[in-house]
Parts: structure tokens; C-alpha cells; sequence
């Protein structure tokens, strides 16, 4: 499911919380975030395929069998040069832990 | 917080949000959005404004070409290895997958103050926002003589993929052995910084194996290789011993096509049998015409927070037309990604959002240095806010070691990989 197309209910079961937030503003700020998170994931998907969907067999590793916590880990050890590779430990040390978190999230199979 | 209290509010709460979504998405589904130019950028530009705007954004793509060619890779095919149809893709999938109207056409003018594009055709579109990604312009004129040789078939480019990569190719193949290929580069900026020396590879693969008594000239009018320069010279030493000779310092000013010779700044006259000489580069005409080149008249100065014309507003000017930022490339994988930072912000912008002011981009790129063993350059460009550019991230990026044939693999899954992104 695409985080933009939370249905209203589920938007709003996420509002109740930010009670100083007027119903507007939240529902702006949720589809400003997954906006955000959706950039910023697309920021791989040349090399990893739209949404993480790569192409199969066209010669770069899939990513979309992993989990948002597999794939956080292994960016996490490309990070810090726990995980050799190419061009992943190279790229990996340009993000934050918070962007690398966002973009696992973002393009972890989810359960 | 009762029950009946809670559920009383939230029907409200529900009218409200229904009410906001529909408010909030009016501007961006009325919105007119002419994405000019169908490379890298372009096409990624219409892909990803349909997909952020859960294709509610009204999108129209403007490309003369009927079928897209890549650039990345064309060198295989002047060194003979490939052929084009490897690098064809359609752009069926951008109407039929995504909703983009696409008009095969190019366009004639801009009217930034009418908001309005002139096609070839003849037809007048309005827009309220325009996404220009027009590539670049050769400069003929900063060659002199180069314009007549060009006509006379005498010289050719192949800069841009199509007819003239098999004519290069062609020109290659039926070169005497014991001839001369030369291939010059005009100082940085300029398209694809590795793809010259990429080039020589690749003609150099094939002078090994079918003329080994030819040579190939790099006749560089920069001070130094501009990327990968180690990895290269390398190269050049170890596989082409005596086939690739490269002269630092060499400023092309003039050529005559009868006598097939290039005159130079400073040097002597030099003769070759083939003759891909590459001149100075601009942003795309389109871009040059409507007067958003305010970078020395070449380049186009955008803001990197998304991408929109400093010199026209609703702009957004992707990809190899645009000034660069320090470090930053003139490649097919930045254009792409020039264009889902413009894509975000333009469907922030247009639904009343705050655009992302953290935007990041990557860049990678493939060089073959034979017809299977590669060498890369990564970088992660981070935008700093308080300098309004972007920036490589301290620690980031890097070159390959060596070359392998394993990333041999990675560069044509990084293609399949990239059309897919930005095409399918």
C-alpha cells in the first residue's frame, strides 16, 4: 500500500494525537511527509527500480525481498564499512542514519 | 473525551479533511505542466510529477525524438561492440502506464510572461508550469571551419545518441590501419564529463583488434583528465600501449576539412583520418533563446531547493542545461534526479506545501574501458541550506579501485535500471 493513499479514517486515528494541530494542518503535514519520504527514496531507485522494484535479472542486486529492518541494517554496514560492495559503501556514507532509516522504510517489503 | 462527543467531531473532522483534500488538490489538478525534452531528465520529470501527484497532476511531455536513445553506453557502439537498438526505449509506458500526454514535436519559442510554448508545428500550449530539460547545444562556431567540415561529413560529434553514433562507428570501420583517430575535448563544463576518454577506450578496443597499426589522439584543451583521470591513464598504459596517446593542454581553435588538419591555440597542426571534434557547450537552444541562460550566456542558474529558473519564475530547468553546483556532474543520473527533487517541490508547491528543504541527489557513473570491464565515480550531493546549493556529503563517494568485469554487469543493470526509472 502507498502511504498517500491512507484512507481518511486513518488519517484522522493519526491526527487525534496532535491535539494543537487543527485537522488541516495534519492532514497537510501527513501527505507533505510521505511526500518527503517518497523523494527521498527515489533518490536509489535509478539503479534500484521505482518504488524498489528493480529490474529482475538486469544485473544490480534486488532490494525489494528485504524488510525495512533488513534493508536498514545492510545500509547501516555499508555505512560503516562492516559490508564491503562498489558503489554502495560510497553512497551509504552520504546519507544520515534519519535518511537511511526513511528510505528503509520507504522501500522495505512490507509485511 | 464521551464517545458521542468524539464521533460528533471526527464526521466534522472527516468534512474538513474531504473538504482540505479537495482544496488542497485543486491547484495542482487544474495545473497545465509542459515537461520540454525527453532525455534522463525530462522523461523522469513527467514520470515522477504523476506518480508524487497520485496521478492527479495534468502532464504533457514535448519531445521531437519518436523513441528515446541512451547516451550512457553509445560509446560501445562507436568502438563497434553494441548496437543502438540495445539503447532504444519506448515512451509508450509514460501514456499508457502513467497518464502523461505526450506530443512529438519540438518547440519553436517560449513566451515566459504569456506562459506560453510554441511548438514546430505551429500549435500555442499554455502552461502554469513549465519543466525545460533540453539538454545541451554543440557550439560550432567556437571551431572555426567546424560547421563546413560537418556539412562536408568531413567531422561529426555523435555527442547526442542516434544516426550520427553509427556514422562515427562507420568513419572507425573504414579507417586505413596505420590511421588516426582524434577526438577532441573543449574545457569543463560540458556533457558527460568521462565520455571522451570513455570514447578512446572504446575505439582503442577496436583498433586492437582490427588495426592494430592505428592510433588514437586525445586532444584535451583541459589541463588534466576531468574524471577518472588515474583510473584512465591506467587504462591507457596497460591495455593500449601505443594505440592511445593523450595530449593535455591541446585548445582546438579551427579546422580544415579538406585537408583534414586541427590547428590548435598554441601547437602545431595536427592530421588525423577521423576527425570527432567536440566543440564548446551550452544549455539547450530552447533554453538559450528564451533568455534563461544568465550564467556567462551558457548555462542556466537555477535554485537547487527545486530547481525553478532564477530568471524566470515557473521554470524549472533540469539536467545538462543547468549551472552546476560544485562537484556536480553533467550526467544522465543527475538529470534524473534533478528531476524528482523539481517533480517533489512542484507538487508541494502547487498543493500549498513547504517544499523539502533537505533535497538529496546521487550521481553514479559507469565508463567501460574495454567492452566489458568498467570503472565507476559515486557521489552523494547533500543540499546545505544556509549556502543554497548542494554539496558532495563529507566522506561520501568514490572511484573503483580498478576495472572488473563485474561491474561490467552493474553498468548494464544500472541502464536497464535507469530506462526502467525514468521510462517504464
Amino acid at each position: 500500500m502507498r502511504p498517500m493513499h491512507l484512507k481518511p479514517a486513518i488519517l484522522l486515528s493519526l491526527c487525534i494525537g496532535f491535539s494543537n494541530w487543527s485537522m488541516n494542518t495534519c492532514a497537510q503535514n501527513l501527505d507533505a511527509s510521505n511526500l518527503y519520504k517518497r523523494s527521498l527514496a527515489a533518490s536509489c531507485t535509478n539503479c534500484h527500480g521505482t518504488d524498489g522494484k528493480g529490474v529482475v535479472d538486469g544485473g544490480i542486486p534486488l532490494i525489494n525481498n528485504l524488510s525495512s529492518e533488513q534493508m536498514l541494517a545492510q545500509l547501516k554496514a555499508f555505512k560503516s564499512g562492516a559490508r564491503e560492495g562498489t558503489i554502495m559503501p560510497q553512497l551509504a556514507k552520504g546519507y544520515s542514519d534519519e535518511q537511511l532509516e526513511t528510505i528503509a522504510n520507504q522501500l522495505g517489503k512490507k509485511q | 473525551m464521551d464517545r458521542r462527543h468524539f464521533i460528533g467531531n471526527s464526521t466534522a473532522a472527516l468534512g474538513l479533511l474531504a473538504g482540505f483534500s479537495g482544496q488542497a488538490k485543486a491547484s495542482l489538478q487544474k495545473a497545465e505542466i509542459l515537461v520540454i525534452g525527453g532525455g534522463y531528465g525530462g522523461a523522469t520529470a513527467a514520470k515522477y510529477l504523476r506518480l508524487f501527484s497520485n496521478n492527479t497532476a495534468k502532464v504533457t511531455l514535448i519531445e521531437p525524438n519518436p523513441t528515446f536513445i541512451s547516451c550512457p553506453l553509445s560509446n560501445l557502439v562507436v568502438g563497434g561492440s553494441r548496437n543502438l537498438s540495445e539503447l532504444t526505449s519506448s515512451y509508450d509506458m509514460l501514456s499508457k502506464r502513467h497518464g502523461i500526454k505526450i506530443i512529438q514535436d519540438s518547440v519553436a519559442s517560449m513566451d515566459p510572461d504569456k506562459r506560453t510554448v510554441k511548438l514546430s508545428s505551429g500549435k500555442t500550449l499554455r502552461y502554469d508550469k513549465a519543466v525545460v530539460s533540453p539538454g545541451v547545444t554543440l557550439i560550432m562556431n567556437s571551431i572555426e571551419g567546424l560547421a563546413q567540415a560537418n556539412k562536408a561529413a568531413v567531422t561529426l560529434q555523435a555527442w547526442k545518441a542516434g544516426p550520427e553514433t553509427d556514422a562515427l562507428h562507420k568513419q572507425l570501420a573504414a579507417m586505413r590501419d596505420g590511421g588516426t583517430f582524434a577526438i577532441s575535448i573543449p574545457e569543463a563544463p560540458y556533457r558527460c564529463p568521462p565520455g571522451p576518454y570513455e570514447r578512446a577506450c572504446q575505439v582503442a578496443n577496436y583498433i586492437k583488434q582490427n588495426k592494430p597499426k592505428s592510433k588514437v589522439l586525445i586532444l584535451d584543451a583541459n589541463q588534466d583528465v576531468t574524471s577518472k583521470g588515474a583510473l584512465f591513464k591506467k587504462v591507457w598504459a596497460e591495455q593500449y600501449p601505443g594505440i592511445i596517446e593523450y595530449l593535455p593542454k591541446y585548445n582546438v581553435t579551427a579546422v580544415d576539412a579538406k585537408t583534414k588538419t586541427i590547428k590548435f591555440e598554441i601547437q602545431e597542426d595536427i592530421k588525423a583520418d577521423v576527425l570527432n571534434l567536440l566543440p564548446a557547450m551550452s544549455a539547450g537552444e530552447i533554453a538559450v533563446k528564451t533568455g534563461l541562460a544568465n550564467s556567462n550566456g551558457r548555462w542556466v542558474n537555477v535554485n537547487f531547493i527545486n530547481f525553478e529558473s532564477t530568471a524566470q519564475k515557473d521554470i524549472h530547468v533540469l539536467g545538462d542545461s543547468i549551472q552546476v553546483a560544485y562537484a556536480m556532474p553533467k550526467s544522465g543520473h543527475m538529470a534524473n534526479q534533478h528531476a524528482k527533487v523539481a517533480a517533489a517541490a512542484i507538487v508541494a508547491e502547487l498543493s500549498g506545501w513547504e517544499v523539502n528543504p533537505s533535497p538529496v541527489l546521487t550521481n553514479t557513473c559507469y565508463s567501460f574501458v574495454n567492452d566489458k570491464e568498467v570503472v565507476h565515480v559515486a557521489s552523494v550531493h547533500q543540499y546545505n541550506a544556509s549556502e543554497k546549493t548542494f554539496k558532495p556529503a563529507p566522506g561520501s563517494g568514490g572511484l573503483s579501485p580498478a576495472p572488473s568485469t563485474l561491474e561490467g554487469v552493474y553498468a548494464w543493470g544500472w541502464a536497464h535500471n535507469i530506462w526502467a526509472d525514468s521510462l517504464g
